[in-house]
């Protein structure tokens, strides 16, 4: 890859060996996957500081809004409707899951969850491959976003700039709604004391159960927006599930500021990994999370174990 | 240590005993079969020592089973003449030394940070086998020629019949499994235990818990290295599917549905697993969500597994779960 922009962008100022404008390139880039990465992430960690669950079927729920987002395009004719549809769908499964075998398992302790969340995971990833097939598919970027802007001499593509703008647009509305409003207030109490939450007379269970479909919708948002730029194909899941685990990991357990950051962080880390050196751009993101592990296993934001 | 335990010895004296004789009498398809199931019971139980006995979920013990068959394969490729038996001696010790590795990350994590930074590097290893495409082949994989057994005694057996390597991998499953459940009953086996059902209070009595937990993730390792090992000899080719997301699985299956409160749970969960893939796939497709199925209901309704039905605890009085 790095071999092509090399020969593409001809630009003046040149640092270690690539031309300026890739960099500013190569920033938006890691920008675009780092969002659409906290989109996934962040419900994520929002379930895991209220419940202490740690739901590996979330990337399920990425994987699944975006093979939806195929399918209703499909029908539809329009990316739009799947944008509106498949958060709406993958939210409320997400609520079923929570409601009739998630809850089950939260007295019998950490293993039984995992357990379970890994084999509704494993069930999700095995009902795409039979409905869907294992040939990976692509939908299109609508009429209006499709093509590239030029700015002083550098082509990028409106779609990319979509998803930057539609994610942040994400990420104002849900600060806002945890900042600013009554339920999220109770949200971010039963984060940090789900007990004294319920104690005072608030019912936790429901606010979780939102808190879960909530999420799921979130990453099915994500799915969604993510087909027309990465093909949907049948590993997409284990790439999300395994990225989602270095941001928690790296960003601290259950604090969605750290989730942030350290998506960013590892958005950045993989598109300039992938221009300088191709082939171990993969190892990087795993040597940051190994550094943490070692120096702050509890993140870099994170107060709790 | 109590006295000899003769009950459980001649049930499994017995036991082995049908198992070889057993080749006699069926097709050659049912000994490949059979031989994978030997394979994958010796990696269910290393998985179960950790999640059973430890306490641990290492989501990512395939990691250690793939590292024993991309060990053993490339001992074969770059190193020919070297003989079979210590191929597997190599890919044993592989899976410790990549145990102990990862185990000195991983261990000093808990709960779900312990299972998920495993499979982190499990997925690490498959990138690795994926891309370094001169020392892996990558997608290709590579194959193996099985080389002949030489023994002191017995001269040079040919392991080109399916026979001969079944009755290889019975021995080398049996000593494994054997190995494991000896493990269990050493003071250190026991301090695994300890450590599992209140890790503040066995450091309080002075276990120094991080080692504890090291060595058991290690023995784990050779069980699961050796497993993999047994795996390219049989299959005589090794790929990434053996580092990939489905491997990572299969001895949580296993365990989970042969049921973990048992030492031989796992054993019979490969047993069960792998006679129904056998029989079902041919069938349909749905089967991996078949057992996927019965993995979600196994968890929610019925965590014993398959072998509390059998009620065999009176052969093995290894309960490693209490009353939970």
């Amino acid at each position: 890859m790095g071999e092509r922009l090399r020969e593409t962008v001809t630009g003046k100022g040149m640092l270690m060996g690539f031309p300026i404008e890739i960099y500013a390139i190569q920033m938006l880039h890691g920008l675009v996957y780092g969002m659409l990465l906290f989109l996934v992430a962040s419900g994520l960690t929002l379930v895991f500081g209220m419940m202490g669950v740690l739901n590996l079927a979330h990337a399920a729920f990425y994987m699944v809004g975006a093979y939806f987002a195929y399918t209703i395009t499909r029908y539809t004719g329009s990316f739009w409707w799947s944008l509106l549809i498949c958060p709406l769908i993958v939210g409320a499964l997400g609520i079923l899951i929570e409601r009739f075998l998630l809850r089950k398992t939260y007295k019998g302790g950490h293993l039984g969850q995992l357990l379970l969340t890994f084999g509704l995971f494993f069930i999700m990833g095995e009902l795409i491959r039979l409905i869907w097939g294992t040939a990976p598919l692509s939908v299109p970027a609508p009429q209006i976003l499709a093509g590239d802007v030029s700015v002083s001499g550098m082509t990028y593509p409106i779609y990319r700039l979509f998803i930057l703008g539609f994610s942040l647009l994400v990420l104002l509305g849900m600060s806002l709604v945890l900042t600013r409003t009554r339920i999220g207030i109770i949200i971010r109490a039963a984060v940090s004391d789900p007990d004294m939450v319920g104690a005072l007379g608030t019912n936790v269970p429901i606010v979780f159960m939102g808190v879960f479909g909530g999420g799921a919708a979130l990453a099915a948002v994500a799915g969604v927006i993510a087909t027309p730029f990465l093909t949907t194909y049948l590993g997409m899941g284990d790439a999300a599930l395994l990225d989602c685990f270095v941001v928690i990991v790296v960003g601290g357990f259950g604090s969605l500021f750290g989730a942030f950051i350290a998506s960013l962080m590892i958005g950045e880390l993989q598109s300039f990994g992938i221009l300088w050196i191709p082939r171990l751009a993969l190892i990087f993101q795993f040597l940051l999370m190994a550094v943490v592990l070692i120096i702050r296993p509890t993140g870099l934001f994170g107060e709790k174990e | 240590m109590n006295r000899l335990p003769v009950r459980q010895l001649s049930w499994g004296a017995l036991g082995l005993a049908v198992l070889f004789i057993l080749p006699r009498f069926l097709p050659e398809i049912r000994i490949h079969l059979m031989t994978e199931i030997f394979i994958f019971a010796l990696f269910a139980v290393s998985f179960n020592l950790m999640f059973g006995y430890a306490g641990q979920l290492p989501f990512g013990l395939a990691a250690l089973f793939g590292v024993g068959a991309y060990g053993t394969a490339l001992v074969f490729n770059h190193f020919p003449g070297i003989p079979l038996l210590a191929a597997l001696l190599i890919a044993a010790l592989s899976g410790a030394v990549a145990a102990a590795f990862i185990g000195f990350f991983c261990v000093r994590l808990s709960g779900p940070y312990f299972s998920l930074s495993t499979l982190a590097f499990q997925m690490f290893l498959y990138a690795v086998a994926l891309k370094w495409r001169s020392v892996t082949n990558g997608d290709d994989g590579m194959g193996v020629v099985r080389p002949d057994l030489h023994l002191p005694a017995l001269g040079s057996i040919s392991m080109r019949s399916i026979h001969n390597m079944y009755y290889l991998t019975l021995i080398v499953v049996t000593i494994g499994i054997l190995a494991c459940y000896l493990f269990l009953k050493t003071p250190l086996g026991n301090s695994v235990v300890t450590v599992r059902e209140k890790e503040i209070r066995a450091s309080f009595l002075g276990y120094n818990v991080f080692l504890i937990k090291l060595l058991a993730f290690s023995a784990s390792g050779v069980l699961a290295g050796l497993a993999g090992g047994l795996f390219v000899l049989y299959e005589e080719f090794v790929a990434t599917t053996s580092l990939d997301m489905n491997m990572a699985m299969t001895p949580v299956l296993m365990t989970v549905i042969g049921g973990s409160g048992h030492f031989l749970g796992p054993v019979l969960g490969a047993v069960f697993y792998l006679m129904l893939q056998d029989w079902i796939s041919s069938l349909t497709s749905y089967w991996m969500l078949l057992m996927g199925g019965m993995f979600i209901v196994v968890v929610l309704y019925f965590q014993g597994g398959l072998i509390s039905l059998l009620k065999l605890d009176w052969i093995w009085r290894l309960r490693n779960r209490g009353n939970r």
